[in-house]
């Protein structure tokens, strides 16, 4: 977190800089099987974010040594395009696509039935082409989609959602400027069905109050975002394209 | 990852060439529908998204800041990559930029380029000290064949839809980047022993070499690549130059068509 205090991130009417109320999320459209030549794949369009996420698999698992005899392992790549962000980044892995990509395929390997798969690999590609703040948590439900558009089987989907806190208030979803400039910031995945926590960041200063209050936003924002993932599933398979 | 050239399809392709079909119903220089979008990412300064066929892919123009080389106070810089990354199709790998990756960027970076669409001079700011770099990434998210074409129409679409973010950098105001010409990638590959315009993905696993043209607006040529075994002919060459001539042209139009709207 920036944590730069004198910027001002809500306005006088107690609304945020955009307009949105605090428990209010960026819009969200999702669309699924837009990559036709992966097995299955979701884009997701979270405020200005814009990640797509291909599933290939399940495959034979190679090199032998990521083999495991009982299950498949899930291997994911998040990637940023070199176009995605205000300063163009280079291409090639970095600490911080490494982290996302690892947190991100033990949260999806919670969930996927990957016993049902033993001594395979199920290959997830995550790219973001337009970042605005939330990459990891659109990544995730562009994921959770793509598994599901694959036809993999899964327990529950993942939602990726965020709260966090800007001048001492817990607000839901942050943009940009209140990332930049905010206090805390507290991504979760979350199966709403279950109601289960499968994927879980934070940085910045809450207290247990706080943490409390974005955890109830996190949940109520999941609940929104998980029927836009199941409408663009079942828009998938009305119009008979498979 | 080295893909199986099944013997059978190779067979397929043959008799289908010599029935002069081929295995998507098309004809031998009929290109597939193709969508294109611009403007389509907030982070990029120009982007653009071609759909071919099963081909997805996106080019996004950024700009940066910096020293002129010494010998060329007065000019800016251009550079055009492509990443084949894994999302693209099972076949490829992640790791460093392969061959095939670096390949591709370079041929629609030398179309571009040649073909003077920009002038290097206009991107100068201080002479001998500031000039903008102009980079095209161009991003494959689904092969379905024939990604150099789809990533020669979404870099100059893209390109030519780019505004230079002076604001951002401190010096000066936002304006359009000044781009004087659509040079146009068409490409063939020989399948079942004859050339094919804009060939599939089950054409180019069963088919042999592949020739990339580029065209600019006065029906020169900017830049031409052979790749993959095999060889060809004069006679071959000249019929599909022809080809290319009419199939650049049409291109142009979509893309002039996408900017009038």
């Amino acid at each position: 977190m920036g944590g730069y205090g004198d910027v001002q991130l809500l306005r006088d009417d107690g609304l945020r800089l955009d307009g949105r109320k605090l428990d209010e999320s960026r819009p969200v459209s999702i669309q699924a099987g837009i990559l036709p030549a992966a097995d299955g794949s979701a884009m997701v369009t979270h405020g200005l974010n814009v990640a797509v996420a291909a599933v290939y698999g399940p495959m034979e698992a190679h090199p032998r040594k990521i083999q495991r005899q009982d299950r498949a392992v899930i291997d994911v790549r998040y990637n940023m395009a070199p176009f995605s962000t205000s300063d163009r980044i280079r291409p090639g892995f970095n600490r911080r696509s490494r982290e996302i990509s690892k947190v991100t395929a033990e949260a999806l390997e919670s969930v996927v039935l990957v016993e049902r798969f033993p001594r395979s690999k199920i290959r997830v590609e995550i790219e973001i082409l337009a970042a605005e703040a939330g990459t990891r948590c659109a990544g995730i439900t562009a994921a959770s989609v793509a598994l599901a558009d694959a036809g993999i089987p899964m327990r529950d989907m993942i939602v990726g959602v965020a709260s966090g806190k800007i001048e001492d208030t817990v607000v839901l979803d942050l943009d940009k400027a209140e990332d930049n400039y905010g206090q805390a910031d507290l991504p979760a995945g979350i199966l709403p069905n279950t109601g289960e926590i499968a994927f879980l960041q934070m940085d910045g200063d809450l207290s247990p109050e706080e943490f409390d209050l974005a955890m109830e936003y996190n949940f109520k924002a999941a609940k929104e975002i998980h029927e836009i993932m199941v409408d663009a599933l079942k828009s998938r398979y009305e119009e008979g394209d498979n | 990852m080295v893909e199986l050239v099944p013997n059978l399809l190779r067979q397929e392709m043959a008799r289908l060439a010599e029935q002069d079909a081929r295995i998507d119903g098309r004809g031998q220089f009929e290109g597939r529908e193709i969508t294109l979008e611009t403007d389509c990412l907030y982070n990029a300064e120009g982007s653009a998204k071609v759909t071919m066929g099963k081909t997805v892919v996106y080019a996004g123009v950024k700009f940066e800041i910096r020293t002129p080389w010494p010998d060329r106070p007065s000019e800016g810089s251009l550079m055009c990559g492509a990443e084949l990354r894994p999302v693209a199709h099972r076949k490829y790998e992640p790791g460093p930029p392969s061959p095939e990756s670096i390949e591709l960027g370079r041929v629609v970076d030398r179309g571009i380029r040649e073909s003077g669409c920009i002038d290097m001079n206009s991107l100068c700011i201080i002479p001998g000290e500031k000039v903008w770099g102009v980079m095209i990434d161009i991003h494959v998210l689904s092969d379905g064949g024939n990604i150099f074409d789809a990533c020669g129409l979404a870099a100059i679409a893209a390109l030519r839809t780019a505004i230079v973010p002076a604001e951002r950098f401190d010096v000066g105001d936002d304006y359009t980047l000044s781009v004087n010409g659509t040079p146009i990638m068409a490409s063939f590959t020989r399948v079942g022993g004859r050339y094919v315009y804009d060939p599939c993905e089950e054409e180019e696993l069963g088919g042999d070499e592949r020739i990339h043209i580029t065209i600019g607006d006065e029906g020169h040529l900017h830049s031409l690549q052979k790749g993959l075994r095999g060889v060809f002919t004069p006679q071959e060459f000249a019929e599909i130059f022809s080809v290319a001539q009419n199939k650049c042209a049409e291109l142009r139009k979509i893309v002039a068509k996408k900017e009038a709207n």
